[in-house]
């Protein structure tokens, strides 16, 4: 009878703790000492580096403009910096690159060769070789000076590929680099 | 237990067996058969395919292109390019074949347009895989419904299609030819077509002939849709030039000069703040041009000889139908820098050509091509060579020509000759530049380009430059 009187307050007293704990919850439950985590890592800004910009000027050329740019070391991301910054007027006061108020909306990079940079249409057609091949060749030529594991950049304008933006060039297909419009320094 | 266990491992083989060939594809020529490799985007390797056909295949680096023998077919192509030369003649494919670390890789359209069709074989799919089967592929059949209708000096024809289909118009002697690259035409017989331009309507295998009376010959041709169409404008064929009244100075060849007058119809191109347009310039200025070349002794034709639009490819197309001595595209500039003026002209650049790192890349494949093939000496592509590298040599001479005859003209800055792949350009088989005359967005320049004064020296230092330049050639 004892023994029974014993065992039922056992069970009584564990059947209190129980729910005092089912109560109280996880939280309130003291966190039991040990070693502190270790902190998270935090994305360590792209270190600043001269990049070579190209803007062009009123005598056809691209002029290049030495930048310091945060420039990641992943390709898409790095195009994407240096085209962003392109679309912004020249630290020397060059208009944007773009004839007219183009955004990027997206940036590719395939085999890790060629780049395609992707912009928003033009609203109203553009004319003129001397808006289109400057614009065409600034993006290219930035891109393929500051990226040296690139080979040929493809402009697409609105999610497409064109043929070409105002009747000259050809843009159907990657562009490599042509130095022979950057101006001499 | 036992069975269970088999099972599993069977599947796990199973598994892992499709993760390894997920990335090719079964290609069946004959009695024998490759596990082809397929890139990323899913191209096919091009080497599997070729040796399974017992084709000879390797890379020239001097040229920057593949060549590709097989019997007595030769096959001419670069990566990056959509241009293929087969059997000597060049043409523009829908896609372009890429460079990759085991070779060269392409579309199952492009293989079969640039490979397998000119060496007799089409590609069928059959579960599984591909098949290499020989003879052409089935060409579903199109109807196509005439009509013409004559209006004075000019007759225009429209070819109905019972659905919407590729085609390529092409002029031939005496005959316009539509051609239906991927169906096979059938005539509706129960229209006639009663035409003074018009001799027969009849059907060859994939081209619908069109023969022509004496004297007549295709002005233009459009592709429409709703419902899909090819609309043709026949008239009076271009009749050669007088014979000049005065000895030239040189003697004129048949081959003509080809003049481009850029834009037309309803592409306008770039407009002056007083509403000079570009198409209306360039066609004066090209009409000038004509007169001072024809008066020489060179004979001159127009691209389009009044206010007409026709497609860019068109117009390089035509020069080559021709033969032509020399491509000339006009052009007036604009530019959002209004203080923007002068003259420039450009001469082609290929779209796919070597930079350093490219031309080492190249370099490394040629290597390993070579390794592959035994190396191919004997095609070195000279065919290719003359249509990219010598056309390309002359064309900036002739650029060089133009240029300096614009320079010498009072008030006009020099901007340079200057190198882009145009599209106007593409495919010339002939020394052909594009020349920007002088910029319509600059208000001073637009008023001196608007007088027929200037446009009479603007004329007269083309012709020059051509002439100096043909003189030298």
């Amino acid at each position: 009878m004892r023994a029974r009187v014993v065992l039922l307050v056992l069970l009584g007293a564990a059947a209190a703790v129980l729910l005092l704990w089912a109560l109280l919850g996880p939280t309130s439950r003291v966190p039991q000492s040990g070693p502190e985590p270790a902190p998270l890592p935090t994305p360590t800004p792209a270190p600043k580096r001269q990049a070579v910009l190209l803007y062009p000027g009123s005598d056809g050329l691209l002029h290049p403009e030495i930048v310091p740019l945060s420039l990641p070391d992943e390709q898409e991301n790095r195009v994407r910096v240096l085209v962003s910054r392109l679309l912004q007027p020249s630290p020397a006061g060059r208009p944007p690159v773009a004839p007219y108020p183009a955004m990027l909306t997206d940036v590719f990079v395939r085999e890790g060769k060629i780049a395609y940079v992707d912009f928003t249409a033009p609203e109203n057609p553009l004319a003129g070789c001397g808006n289109e091949v400057p614009f065409v060749y600034a993006v290219v030529d930035t891109i393929l000076l500051n990226c040296p594991d690139l080979r040929a950049v493809q402009l697409l304008f609105g999610d497409r590929e064109v043929e070409t933006l105002t009747g000259h060039l050809d843009l159907s297909g990657p562009l490599p680099l042509n130095k022979r419009l950057i101006a001499p320094s | 237990m036992r069975y269970a266990r088999f099972i599993i491992v069977i599947l796990a083989l199973s598994l892992v067996a499709s993760v390894l060939l997920a990335g090719q594809v079964h290609v069946r020529w004959g009695g024998r058969s490759v596990q082809v490799p397929r890139t990323a985007d899913g191209r096919l390797e091009l080497l599997p395919v070729l040796h399974l056909l017992g084709a000879d295949a390797g890379f020239s680096h001097s040229a920057g292109t593949w060549g590709v023998v097989l019997g007595d077919h030769q096959v001419q192509f670069t990566p990056g390019s959509r241009w293929v030369l087969m059997d000597g003649e060049l043409k523009k494919l829908d896609e372009a074949p890429v460079s990759t670390p085991s070779g060269v890789a392409a579309s199952e359209r492009f293989l079969e347009q640039a490979i397998l069709e000119p060496f007799g074989f089409h590609l069928e799919h059959e579960p599984g895989g591909l098949r290499i089967a020989e003879g052409a592929a089935y060409l579903s059949p199109i109807l196509v419904v005439p009509v013409a209708a004559d209006f004075g000096s000019t007759t225009t024809v429209v070819l109905t299609l019972g659905r919407k289909e590729r085609v390529e118009v092409e002029d031939r002697d005496g005959a316009v030819v539509v051609h239906f690259p991927e169906a096979e035409p059938q005539l509706d017989e129960s229209r006639r077509v009663a035409s003074a331009r018009i001799t027969s309507i009849g059907v060859h295998g994939r081209d619908l002939v069109i023969r022509l009376s004496e004297g007549a010959g295709l002005l233009g041709s459009h592709v429409l849709d709703d419902p899909p169409r090819v609309s043709l404008d026949l008239g009076p064929k271009a009749r050669p030039a007088p014979a000049s009244a005065s000895p030239p100075q040189l003697r004129a060849t048949v081959h003509p000069i080809v003049l481009d007058p850029g834009h037309g119809g309803g592409d306008t191109g770039a407009r002056s703040p007083s509403g000079l347009e570009e198409k209306t310039l360039v066609l004066a200025i090209a009409r000038r041009v004509a007169r001072i070349l024809r008066g020489r002794g060179f004979p001159t034709r127009l691209t389009r000889e009044g206010d007409t639009g026709r497609a860019l490819a068109d117009r390089t197309a035509f020069a080559n139908r021709l033969e032509a001595r020399v491509f000339v595209s006009l052009h007036a500039n604009a530019s959002r820098f209004s203080s923007a003026r002068g003259a420039e002209t450009y001469y082609m650049s290929l779209k796919d050509e070597a930079t350093d790192e490219h031309a080492a890349a190249t370099a490394r494949l040629e290597n390993a091509s070579g390794e592959r093939s035994g190396g191919h000496d004997g095609l070195d592509l000279i065919l290719w060579q003359m249509a990219q590298a010598e056309v390309l040599n002359e064309s900036s001479r002739l650029a060089l020509a133009i240029q300096r005859r614009l320079n010498g003209l009072e008030g006009v800055p020099d901007r340079g000759v200057k190198q882009a792949p145009f599209v106007v350009l593409t495919g010339a088989t002939m020394p052909a530049v594009l020349v920007e005359v002088g910029f319509l967005s600059n208000p001073t320049e637009a008023r001196r380009l608007a007088t027929a004064e200037y446009q009479e020296q603007l004329a007269t230092a083309i012709a020059d430059g051509i002439v100096a330049f043909l003189k030298h050639q």
